[in-house]
């Protein structure tokens, strides 16, 4: 069970979520992936992804100059 | 004076040595090829059957007194500071590596041998043509095209294969026993809202089936199946897909300037690889997150050239990726690290001025229409475009 770490900040083309599956690709069940992004947009895609990837989303915050994304692997 | 290598001779690899001083610095360039390819004309190679006339020498694309070494760099060794060859090892005080990205086939299961006998428009002008060969004798079924990992070079190239392959089998009147299925990991066709806001309609307008979420987990070549991770399939008759892209195959001391796939961790502002004050990387074969596309390369090699002449700048992430929509309609899609990616509608004339990039890149390559850049980027300021266009939500 590992923790894996993306800072997608300051990514708006093609995008965090560009990042994420990325990092999905190397993660394994009971993985938590911590995502940063400052696009806006992730936490939509976010939620969007986990739903269709059946995997949880543990948290969003808001920093003041990130997103903090926190998501537990269920399904891989 | 400074000497400064640097390693792989591309388009950015190029703007960069021709932007410095010869008198300044001494310069080598080191590249396995002694050829330059204009790769994006690989796309209408493969959907429209162009003429692959997109080759020149390196040697006469770069100004007097830069040195180009034709060997293959086999160890890049940042602590000691040198850059070994099959042939030598090369010294300098600054380094800048700009070899950018490469295709691997073997990520993922069935796609070295979809590739070789359907091609990509990626890879090679000979992978191009193969694509050409495929839709030449493609009688109808499914085309399924798409990428097959979330990075690759020229972020709307995918949605460019579908739009013109569309357009090539209305033309054959295949239309009415063809279907297109265009296949992403993103959550949405194009992965900016804005700029998938302009694609969505066009899509549909023409009949493009869209799997999104569609990350390529293996492929069946019997059974003909694509399938994902996220645990849908496709069934496909003429697979068009674009292969994984990684950072090309060159040892690094320390290793761990080097992400999973390859690629080179650098500041995305100054482009100075982590950890080193005396190396940078710009282009396709860094991990900075944007476009890995020819604007950013020559945006980044600008800045690199900058900072050696002892300049203070910084590189703002603008993107400007052209985007050929079909029709002869296109777009660019254009953003900074600070301004979200514009909804930029397609035209007749920006399709025109993507299609002049093939007349004028050999000249701008030694800065003949730096004034033109200049004038254009400032033109299509994305703060400015999208108060004009409007755009989604500032960034945070």
């Amino acid at each position: 069970m590992g923790k894996i770490f993306v800072d997608a900040r300051g990514s708006s083309c093609p995008g965090p979520i560009v990042e994420l599956s990325k990092a999905y690709r190397n993660a394994k069940v009971g993985d938590t992936i911590e995502l940063w992004a400052t696009d806006p947009g992730v936490k939509s895609d976010v939620a969007a992804w986990a739903e269709k990837t059946k995997n949880k989303i543990e948290s969003i915050t808001e920093q003041q100059d990130k997103i903090v994304v926190v998501i537990d692997i269920l399904n891989r | 004076m400074e000497k400064i290598v640097i390693v792989g001779a591309g388009a950015g690899g190029i703007i960069l040595a021709n932007s410095l001083n010869t008198k300044k610095f001494d310069i080598t360039m080191l590249d396995k090829t002694a050829l330059n390819v204009f790769q994006p004309a690989f796309l209408y190679i493969a959907f429209k059957g162009a003429k692959a006339n997109i080759i020149k020498p390196t040697a006469k694309l770069l100004k007097k007194g830069i040195k180009l070494k034709i060997e293959e760099v086999k160890k890049i060794d940042l602590a000691e500071r040198q850059v070994v060859t099959d042939i030598d090892t090369y010294h300098y005080d600054k380094l800048v590596v700009a070899t950018g990205s490469i295709t691997d086939t073997t990520q993922i299961e069935g796609l070295t041998e979809v590739n070789k006998q359907f091609g990509d428009y990626h890879t090679s002008i000979e992978n191009a043509k193969r694509v050409w060969d495929s839709l030449s004798h493609f009688n109808g079924g499914t085309i399924a095209i798409g990428m097959a990992s979330p990075i690759c070079k020229c972020p709307p190239s995918p949605l460019e294969g579908a739009f013109l392959a569309e357009e090539l089998i209305r033309k054959k009147g295949l239309k009415s026993k063809t279907k297109i299925a265009f296949f992403v990991p993103y959550p949405r066709a194009y992965p900016s809202e804005a700029m998938n806001e302009v694609v969505e309609p066009l899509l549909k307008e023409r009949g493009i089936d869209v799997y999104t979420f569609f990350d390529v987990d293996s492929i069946d070549t019997g059974k003909k199946i694509i399938s994902s991770i996220e645990g849908d399939s496709i069934k496909y008759d003429l697979p068009i897909i674009i292969p994984p892209h990684v950072g090309v195959k060159i040892d690094y001391n320390p290793s761990s300037v080097l992400d999973s796939d390859r690629f080179i961790k650098a500041d995305k502002y100054t482009m100075r690889i982590e950890g080193f004050d005396d190396a940078f990387a710009i282009g396709d074969a860094t991990a900075i997150p944007t476009a890995k596309s020819g604007v950013t390369a020559h945006l980044q090699a600008k800045t690199v050239a900058k900072i050696l002449s002892g300049i203070d700048v910084k590189f703002d992430g603008r993107t400007n990726c052209p985007f050929d929509m079909g029709y002869g309609k296109g777009s660019f899609v254009i953003g900074s690290y600070t301004e979200p990616v514009v909804r930029y509608p397609p035209t007749r004339i920006k399709h025109f001025m993507k299609m002049m990039m093939e007349k004028i890149y050999w000249q701008s390559l030694k800065g003949t229409y730096d004034f033109m850049f200049d004038a254009y980027f400032k033109h299509t300021d994305p703060a400015k475009l999208n108060r004009k266009y409007g755009s989604k939500q500032k960034s945070v």
